[in-house]
Parts: C-alpha cells; structure tokens; sequence
C-alpha cells in the first residue's frame, strides 16, 4: 500500500447513508443512498470515474474492482463462488482482503461504506 | 412528432451502411450525436456515452417485443426479453461462460481444436483462406462443444447459424430462408433434446447442462442454446479474421506483439474496437426520452451503432487508427449492460489466448496473399474471405 492511500484511509469516514469513493489524485467522492442499491450501480449513475460495471451487475466482467477498507469490511457479505471466480482470474492487482467486485456490494440508506477505487479496471 | 425538429439524416441508407458504415458515422457525428433517419425509421447513436446509457436503462429503453425476429427465428430466446425474464435465463447460462470455466476446461478444448484445424488448412497450402478454412471450423466446433453439442459436426452447426441469421435477417419473408430455418430448428431442437436426455443430472460445464441444472423448461433451453449457435460462429470468425489482416497491414505491430512487447488480448480488444463484428443493436423508447438536448417520443426505435462508439473521438485519439497499445479503455464492442455478448470471454480465450498465436507460431510469415481485402456488412461485419500464405519448405 503507498503511503498516499494509507493517509486517505486514515483521514475519512463515511456518515450512515453514504459510500466514499476514493481514487489516487482526486478528491473522495461521497455519494448518499438513497434507496437500495449495489455500490457499482451507485457510482455509475453518479459518474464517479474509475467504475465502469461493463455487464451491468452479473459479476461477468470484472470492471467494478474496489478495495473496501478495512473498517467496513466485516458490514459485507461474503463473496459468492460467481465473485471469487472473477477476483481469481480476471483482477490483477487483488488485494486477497479487500478486493470486492461493487456491484456485489448491497447499500441502503443505513450503509456506510468507504472504498478504493483502482487506477484502472483493465 | 417532433421529428421534424431533430437533427435529421435523410441521406442514411442501409445500403451505404453495409458498404462502409465509419464515413456515415462521420457525418453523422457533424449532424449531431443523436440524428433521426427517416429512410430507416430509427433514431441513430453515435456518441459512447448516449449508447451505454441507452443500454444501461432498461426502464426508459426496452428490447423490442411485438414481431420479434429473434422469437420468430429461434423461439422465446432471452435476447428478445426484458428484465426480469431476461436476467434468469441469463444466470442460467452464464456459469457455462464465466472466465474461470473458460480457463479450467474449455481453453483445453478451443487448443485441440485450433491444431486439429491447423493441421488441416497447412495441407491445404498457401492460398487458402484463413477465413472459411481456419477461423470459420474453428468458430463452429469451439462452439459446438460450450453448447454442449460435442457430436454434431461442426457443418451442421454452421448451417444452422447461417439459417438463424438469415431467418432473423428475414423481412421479406423469402420462403427458401423460412423453409431453411424451418429445418435448421428441427434438427437442432432433435439435437439438443438427445443432450437434455443425456445430461440430466450430470455436472457437465456446458451451456445445455447449466440451463438444465438452473431449471429451465426444456423450450427455453432449446430457444437460448440455438441463440448461442445463432451468435457464435460469424463473430468470433470474422474477428479472428480481422486480425490477422489488420496485423498485416501494420508489420511494425505484429512484430511487436511477435516479440511479447504487447499481448495478443491487446489486439483482441484492439481489434474488435477497430471493426466490431456486430454494428447495431435495436431498443424502443418507452416513454418520451430526451438525450443530448433530442427528444425521442414514445414508440421510437433506435439503433445504437457500436462500430461508431467505438470510435468516438471524445473516448478514443485517433479513433480510426488500429493501434494495439492504445490503453484499453472500456468499447461496446460486446455491448453493454445486462445484454452484454454472454461469450466475450469465449472469444478472448479461443482467438487471443490460442489461435492467433498459434497460427503465428505454427505458418511462420503468414500474411494475407494481397491487399485488396473488403469488409461488408453492417448488422455482420467482417471480411467474406483471406486467403494468405507463408513460408514452406518450397518457399523458403
């Protein structure tokens, strides 16, 4: 982990009813729930760069990679065999922890989750 | 209507598409993203952004469902549904085609394939087409065992490919085209209904058996196992076929890739974003939508035109350029969203990952015979043959 990410993980925290994107370079982006959804749909349909969700949501291809810190790890459901496939063979930089596909990632209103997104999803 | 007040391209013809479709897409791109084509009925999209929106909400855009060609072709194919039918038909299939099962058993199969083949279009001698007598029983017999139909000759899965695009292809109502589809379904739906027998209850990977283990009636196995064949063999042909000529035409990148400086999925996602194999895909607006300052009433079709995302200039430099480390950004190539080609993973595996290297590997110097190699088609798009050569013992 670069020194960089380990001070953005220290330095935010994500109020109930709000994921926090945070990319290398950019300002965090904290997006409110407004009504369930995945993490993936959530910042597709607020434009947050850097999670594209090319199958819309089937856990096919691999183009919602996030890194969930540590913290709000254990509010997640486990992966299911359909996610492990594509974190085993399709993600290239996988953290064996915190690497999730977003759009397996049920928020609601309750939720609060802070996220990495990766440099790129390819 | 207020059609007469959109950006209006009353010059677009399918003819001029199916010609060469990227000049059209320039005009139409100086007209506007979002243009009506009164010769064609449709509202066209050009920009990458319009078009992965289009297919991203289904709730303002639907699948067309009155007289589809695709139920009438093939049956109730989850192609021609929406959510929520379309989504568990989809799951059911996907396990067949996830990237792991690709990797684990098929890639296994796509490898015996690709030699078997070699072995015989090397017998063949320079000359022959890398198209009809390489990619074309490639394609077919890849197919034919993710299908789950390991026995039927790759002739007749190619056959009823054929039938089925036709049949979807089918406006005029040729009988000849009907009558063929009509047998192209009968053999097919005999077929699989001697796999279902045999699978039931296994734990084979194919596309049948996964459908059956998901419990779905034996209709819908049939009508989605014959929408794979529909879809299965021209793609992934024309674009193993594409690159190769597209590598020809830029010795200085084949031989990059040749000497590992680039990867051959480099130029599978290269190459499909170059020249998809697929240039349009068809939804209705269900409800008045306004896109890029266009309204699109109710009822409106509208074609979103993959090929011209593809080459959008605001997502791509130099977008006409082929270019095999250009970084990979996200195409629609396969499209997008729920409707996403359930066989990319397939076709990345069968053509970057065992054929083209392969074929490099195994006809050292293999080139195209000449230059003078012309895509047609703009539904399919690809190029009807090319024939190559290369070095042999004769040659050297």
């Amino acid at each position: 982990m670069t020194e960089s990410n380990q001070q953005e993980r220290i330095v935010h925290q994500a109020d109930a009813g709000s994921v926090v994107y945070v990319s290398a370079g950019t300002a965090p982006r904290a997006v409110s729930v407004t009504q369930p959804t995945t993490a993936m749909r959530l910042a597709v349909e607020h434009g947050v760069p850097g999670i594209i969700g090319e199958c819309g949501g089937q856990a096919m291809c691999g183009t919602c990679h996030v890194k969930v810190h540590d913290e709000y790890l254990g509010g997640l459901p486990a992966p299911n065999e359909e996610e492990l496939d594509i974190l085993d063979v399709v993600i290239t930089d996988r953290d064996p922890v915190r690497s999730r596909l977003a759009c397996q990632l049920p928020v609601t209103p309750e939720t609060s989750l802070i996220v990495d997104v990766p440099d790129t999803q390819y | 209507m207020p059609v007469n007040t959109v950006p209006t391209a009353d010059w677009v013809t399918l003819e001029q598409l199916a010609e060469d479709p990227y000049p059209v897409y320039d005009r139409l791109r100086a007209v506007g993203p979002v243009t009506w084509a009164p010769q064609l009925g449709r509202f066209l999209l050009t920009g990458l952004d319009d078009c992965r929106f289009v297919e991203a909400n289904e709730d303002l855009f639907e699948i067309e469902q009155e007289d589809s060609p695709l139920k009438r072709a093939m049956g109730e194919v989850m192609l021609s549904k929406n959510e929520p039918e379309h989504g568990v038909e989809r799951a059911a299939i996907n396990p067949a085609l996830r990237p792991k099962v690709i990797a684990e058993v098929w890639r296994a199969h796509f490898e015996a394939h690709a030699r078997q083949v070699l072995e015989r279009f090397r017998g063949l001698g320079p000359g022959a087409d890398i198209n009809a007598d390489f990619a074309l029983p490639y394609a077919a017999m890849n197919l034919g065992v993710v299908v789950g139909l390991p026995d039927v000759p790759w002739t007749d899965v190619q056959r009823w490919s054929l039938a089925f695009i036709a049949a979807v292809a089918n406006v005029q109502e040729d009988p000849r085209v009907s009558e063929a589809n009509r047998i192209a379904n009968a053999e097919a739906d005999a077929a699989i209904d001697r796999r279902m027998a045999e699978l039931a209850g296994s734990a084979d990977p194919s596309m049948i058996s996964v459908m059956l283990r998901a419990g779905l009636p034996p209709d819908l196995v049939r009508a989605n196992a014959k929408l794979a064949i529909s879809g299965g063999v021209n793609e992934p042909q024309h674009v193993l076929t594409s690159g190769v000529h597209a590598l020809s035409q830029h010795p200085d990148q084949l031989a990059a890739v040749r000497a590992g400086e680039y990867t051959y999925t480099q130029v599978f996602d290269e190459v499909v974003r170059w020249m998809p194999p697929i240039h349009t895909l068809m939804r209705r607006a269900r409800v008045d939508v306004e896109l890029n300052g266009v309204t699109m009433p109710a009822g409106s079709l509208v074609w979103i035109l993959l090929g011209a995302a593809n080459r959008d200039p605001r997502h791509f430099e130099q977008p006409d350029r082929f270019v095999v480390s250009r970084p990979r950004r996200p195409h629609l190539a396969f499209g997008s969203g729920p409707h996403i080609c359930a066989g990319s993973w397939a076709a990345r595996s069968s053509i970057a990952e065992v054929a083209w290297p392969l074929l490099y590997d195994g006809l050292p110097g293999l080139t195209p015979v000449d230059d003078d190699a012309r895509f047609h088609g703009f539904f399919f798009r690809g190029l009807p043959g090319l024939p190559v050569t290369w070095e042999t013992e004769n040659t050297k």
